[in-house]
Formats: structure tokens, C-alpha cells, sequence
């Protein structure tokens, strides 16, 4: 595989330096989500923070330094609720700096709001934020990619409970029909909606095969396990090869944060300074828990 | 194959569309052509670049998503199907995949109006509406076949998205001679000269207010007929002109709601630019489920047919100052 080939300096990270930058991602969205007065969709972000990790600092072949190369791998967005993370994700890459996140977050023209907009603030590819845009978005853009012949690959980041939206199985169909393997989908597959759990309301189970059903590869990792997700990303098929990818990332939305783990009550808030202590505590207990 | 015509005849937009995008793809590398399921006319397009034709089969949220990700890559899409689906069904991806950072997708279709005898569900009726509503989107409606090739054209260096309303395009009359009009989007096109009163109209119905204009000009009356074929952005100064050049009488008449639609659009003009006018008369769909019929059945049905539009304009002319 030839990921971070635009990368100024530097090797691939090891499985444990991506470890610390998830757990320096995961500290930096408490800060915010215990600093900034309005809700953050912190669930979401922690279930997710591995994710963004193992792509941003491993999987996407992408330089900082220059956003617009057309040989740069693109990433999209799908569950745009997620923005806070991908833009520290980004922050941490090198695409801006991270104080402009937290100083400016939410606030009046800032670049940083709680939906990406590409507009507002360019690196990000695509204007998300309505839930089962993301994938047609990324199949036009591989799609793009193939008539040019070029080789990057196009990745987009969805929740499960977005692909509840009809608009993901018909750019699912279109994928395979089209024959792109050079796009990549992962699924924040954290079992949770916003208001109820999964398969409470909605049976998404048996939920690999509706992916393979579609024609796709399907990949299925735990989404907290470093060394999966980038054995994933080591093993995802030939740029060039006709079927779409997509890897099912086992998630717990709230990741981390005990009190927050596989609570709907914290789909999104704000946590004050008091409970900003007690999630960096709950934050630094887990990864001692995982050291042991 | 360059099209060939007679003024008056009747011409399919549909092969011009056809002819003309597969034109354009020599000239546009970057143009793409997608569609759900519709397009007979898009053989030429997708014969001559199958890598750059894409037909997602019965999708059409994904398909302006996917247009959107294509132009996200600097990809110029034109996304041609029936316009009752692509303005209502993927009214979000228009609003928020297209209009949202302003990508230049040009959505062209078919079945603007009370046409093709579908029933409720295949005609838009509404679709004018929804679009004028959308920041960043410029909005047609064309009625001459030959003019469908000419706005494609010019949409190919726009920056923004468009949409571009047809009829049904399989046979339409030939308005215009070749070269007798500029035609400029967001420009309106004074088809027909008077002096009594202004019929504002667009699309396919640009052909019945001309004939309306020549049988009361048979009365001695001078009406002039505007096909403003832009709805946004409007041609404020060419209403204003008419105003003032026409006595303050207005018809709007068009094949789309009576409100929401150009009657609307005109309406806000005068009311921002305080233009006094001595008649104002709408003519369109009302707020029916039209039912089936043939075109023009159902424009004399529902009240904006040709015998209404000149009831209309001669009220309008004899309307106190």
C-alpha cells in the first residue's frame, strides 16, 4: 500500500503512537466539550476517535501543507455530527491549528461548526451535516477518480444509525455497480441512535450481510482496537480492484468516559468544569485499565 | 450532428439537449452526464463518453449526491430525469449537496407543468417555487427547443448550480429565429412588442401568449409578451421597463402555480420597487391536484388556457388607471 506518500517527513506512526494520539484526541474533545457552553455531540466523537486516529494519521494519504493535490486521498464526512472530532483529528495532522478549534468553536463566523462546512473552512472536502449524504457525495468523487485514472481512494466515515437513511443503500448500489474499490466506508457501528439503542426500534441486524448483500467487501474490526483498524487499512483491496470496501468499526458510543459509555443521555452535551475533572479521571482510569 | 430547424416548426428539446451535450462533451472534458433511469436522448452523450455517463438506475437522492461529489472534484454534471423527483425526492441533495457550496450541477428535466397526462405525481408543479427558494441556485424555464441548447451552453462556465425546466420536450414549437434574440440567462426576452399591456410568461407558454397577443391585436389592442424564461435571478429593470412602457398592466400567466411561481417573483419587483401598476392579473394552477387530460385541456380546465389568457388581457387593458 502506498499511504502517506504525500506525507512531508515522517514514517507511518506504530500501533502505540496512534494509541496516544486517539487518547490525545479523546482529552482535547473533553476539553472542548467541558469548555465550550454549547452541546457537543461527544458520543459520537469518542465512539469515533479511533477512527479518525488510525485515518488521519495513517490511512489517508494526504498533506497539510497542500489540500488541494489531486493525488490526495479524500475523505468525506458522512455523520456530520462528528465535525469537532475530525476537525481536531485534523488539528493534530497539521491542517490548522488546534487553538483556532477551541477558541473559536460554535462562536459567530467561526470556521468551526458544529457541521462541516467546506466553504467555512477549506481541507474539508465536503459540506456535511444531513445524515446519509456523505456516501453519494464519496461515490461521485470516486467516480471522479476513476475517470481521471487516478489512484488515491476515496474514504467516507458513516454512523450506523445514519444508514437507517434510504440515500446510503442507493449510493451503495451505485458503488458496486460502478465497480469502485477505490472507495473505502467505514461504519461507526457504536449500536446507538440518538433517542434509542440499536435494534430497539430499527433491526439493523444482520448487519454485515446487508453490506455484503450490496456486493461489497466487508471488513469487520473492533473500532477501539488500534492494531485492527490499521491491519484493516494494510489490507484494504487494490486501488484499482472492482469492489468497494466497507469496514464495520464495533464501537461504544461514549468511548472512554464510563459515564458516558452507552448512555443515551450523552448523545450530545456540555460537560461543566466540575464533570470536565471527572471525564479526564474516567479517561485516564480507562487507558490504565487497557494498559493493564 | 448539428441540429437543423425551421422557425414554427415543431422540434423535440429532447434531441437538442441530446445533441447538445454530446457536443459539449468534446469541448469539456470535465462534463458529465447523469441520470436515474430517464434519457433516451442521452444515447449520443453516453456512446460517444461512456466513462463520463452515469445512469444510477431509480435514485435520484444519490444521483445529485453523486453530481455534487463530482463537482466537489471539479467536475462539471449535468443531471437530466424528470423534474417532479429531482425537485421534490432530492430537494435535500439540491439544497444541501449543490446549493450549499455553490457546485456547478446543472439539473435539466422534463414535465414542468400540468404535461405528459401522468397525473399529480409526474407533473411539478410546485418545482419553481422550491427552486427560487434555494440561495446560490439560478433558475430557468424554457420553452423554445432550440434556446434549451443555447442556456446549456452558457451554463458551462457558471460557477453555481442551475436548473433548467422543460415541458415534455418531444415536440415544440420554434419561437425565435436563430440569432433574433440575445439571449443571456437572467435576461428576460421581449417576444412579442405593445404597448397596452405585458403578458409575463415562460416555458412551453410563451407559444399560447403569443397567440393571444396576435388575436387581440385583431381588436386593435398592442400587447407585448415577455418570455422570462430566467425566474432567478429576475430581469428587475425589464419589469420596471414594461411598467412604465406598457400603461401598468400586467398578465402573468404560467404552466406552475399561480402563486410561488414568475407571478410571484414579479410581484415581489413591484412590491420592493414600489412600481404602480393598474392591473395585475395571475393566471396558473391552482392549489388542485389537477387530474388527467391532455395540455391543453387541462390549461383551459384549471383557468389559464388561451381563451383565459386573452379574457384576462383584455381586462387588464380596460382596468382603471
Amino acid at each position: 500500500m502506498g499511504h502517506m506518500s504525500l506525507t512531508t517527513g515522517g514514517s507511518p506512526h506504530t500501533v502505540e503512537e496512534l494509541k496516544e494520539l486517539a487518547f490525545e484526541l479523546r482529552s482535547k474533545l473533553l476539553h472542548l466539550c467541558g469548555t465550550y457552553e454549547g452541546a457537543v455531540h461527544i458520543g459520537g466523537d469518542l465512539s469515533a476517535a479511533d477512527i479518525f486516529t488510525a485515518l488521519y494519521h495513517y490511512g489517508l494519504d494526504v498533506d497539510p501543507t497542500d489540500i488541494a493535490n489531486p493525488a490526495r486521498d479524500r475523505f468525506v464526512l458522512s455523520k456530520g455530527h462528528a465535525a469537532v472530532c475530525m476537525y481536531i483529528a485534523m488539528a493534530m495532522r497539521g491542517f490548522f491549528p488546534y487553538e483556532g478549534i477551541v477558541d473559536t468553536y460554535g462562536q459567530l463566523d467561526s470556521a468551526y461548526g458544529m457541521h462541516p462546512c467546506k466553504v467555512h473552512l477549506p481541507g474539508v472536502e465536503c459540506s456535511t451535516g444531513s445524515l446519509g449524504h456523505g456516501l453519494p457525495l464519496a461515490v461521485g468523487m470516486a467516480l471522479s477518480a476513476r475517470g481521471r485514472g487516478e489512484l488515491h481512494r476515496v474514504f467516507c466515515l458513516l454512523g450506523d444509525g445514519e444508514t437507517g437513511e434510504g440515500s446510503v443503500w442507493e449510493a451503495a448500489m451505485a458503488a458496486r455497480s460502478n465497480e469502485l474499490g477505490n472507495l473505502v466506508a467505514f461504519v461507526d457501528r457504536n449500536r446507538q441512535l440518538m433517542t434509542s439503542f440499536a435494534e430497539e426500534r430499527v433491526v439493523f441486524e444482520p448487519y454485515p450481510d446487508k453490506w455484503a448483500a450490496f456486493g461489497w467487501n466487508v471488513v469487520n474490526v473492533d473500532g477501539h482496537d488500534m492494531a485492527d483498524l490499521v491491519g484493516a487499512i494494510d489490507r484494504l483491496p487494490e486501488v484499482d480492484s472492482k469492489r468497494p470496501t466497507v469496514v464495520i468499526c464495533e464501537t461504544v458510543k461514549g468511548k472512554g468516559v464510563d459515564f458516558m459509555e452507552r448512555n443515551l443521555a450523552w448523545h450530545a452535551g456540555s460537560l461543566g468544569a466540575a464533570d470536565l475533572e471527572r471525564a479526564m479521571a474516567a479517561l485516564e482510569a480507562s487507558r490504565d485499565k487497557e494498559s493493564v | 450532428m448539428p441540429v437543423t430547424f425551421t422557425f414554427g416548426e415543431m422540434l423535440s428539446a429532447r434531441s437538442v439537449i441530446g445533441s447538445t451535450l454530446a457536443e459539449l462533451g468534446d469541448e469539456h472534458e470535465n462534463l458529465w452526464v447523469l441520470t436515474p433511469d430517464i434519457g433516451a436522448t442521452l444515447v449520443e452523450f453516453r456512446d460517444k463518453y461512456p466513462q463520463r455517463f452515469l445512469d444510477v438506475g431509480l435514485a435520484e437522492q444519490a444521483c445529485v449526491g453523486i453530481a455534487a461529489g463530482l463537482a466537489y472534484d471539479g467536475n462539471i454534471p449535468v443531471v437530466s430525469g424528470m423534474l417532479p423527483f429531482l425537485s421534490m425526492r432530492a430537494l435535500e441533495q439540491v439544497r444541501s449537496d449543490v446549493c450549499y457550496p455553490n457546485l456547478p450541477v446543472k439539473i435539466i428535466g422534463t414535465h414542468g407543468g400540468l404535461v405528459g397526462n401522468g397525473g399529480s405525481t409526474h407533473y411539478a408543479v410546485e418545482d419553481l417555487a422550491l427552486m427560487c427558494a434555494l440561495t446560490n441556485m439560478t433558475v430557468t424555464s424554457i420553452g423554445d427547443p432550440l434556446m434549451v441548447g443555447e442556456i446549456i451552453r452558457q451554463s458551462m462556465t457558471m460557477q453555481g448550480p442551475i436548473y433548467i425546466r422543460l415541458a415534455v420536450g418531444k415536440k415544440d414549437r420554434v419561437l425565435y429565429e436563430p440569432g433574433q434574440h440575445d439571449v443571456r440567462i437572467g435576461k428576460g426576452i421581449v417576444a412579442r412588442e405593445g404597448t397596452d399591456a405585458t403578458i409575463f410568461t415562460h416555458g412551453t407558454v410563451v407559444a399560447q401568449a403569443l397567440d393571444a397577443a396576435e388575436e387581440l391585436a385583431k381588436d386593435g389592442h398592442s400587447v407585448r409578451v415577455v418570455d422570462m424564461f430566467t425566474l432567478k435571478p429576475i430581469d428587475e429593470e425589464l419589469i420596471s421597463r414594461c411598467a412604465v412602457e406598457t400603461n401598468g398592466r400586467f398578465v402573468v400567466v404560467e404552466d406552475h402555480l399561480a402563486y410561488g411561481g414568475l407571478a410571484s417573483r414579479v410581484a415581489d419587483v413591484v412590491a420592493d420597487r414600489n412600481i404602480h401598476l393598474s392591473a395585475f392579473e395571475r393566471l396558473g394552477i391552482p392549489q388542485v391536484y389537477a387530474g388527467f387530460g391532455d395540455d391543453e385541456e387541462l390549461r383551459n380546465k384549471h383557468g389559464y388556457g388561451l381563451e383565459a389568457t386573452i379574457a384576462a388581457t383584455r381586462r387588464a387593458i380596460a382596468a382603471q388607471s
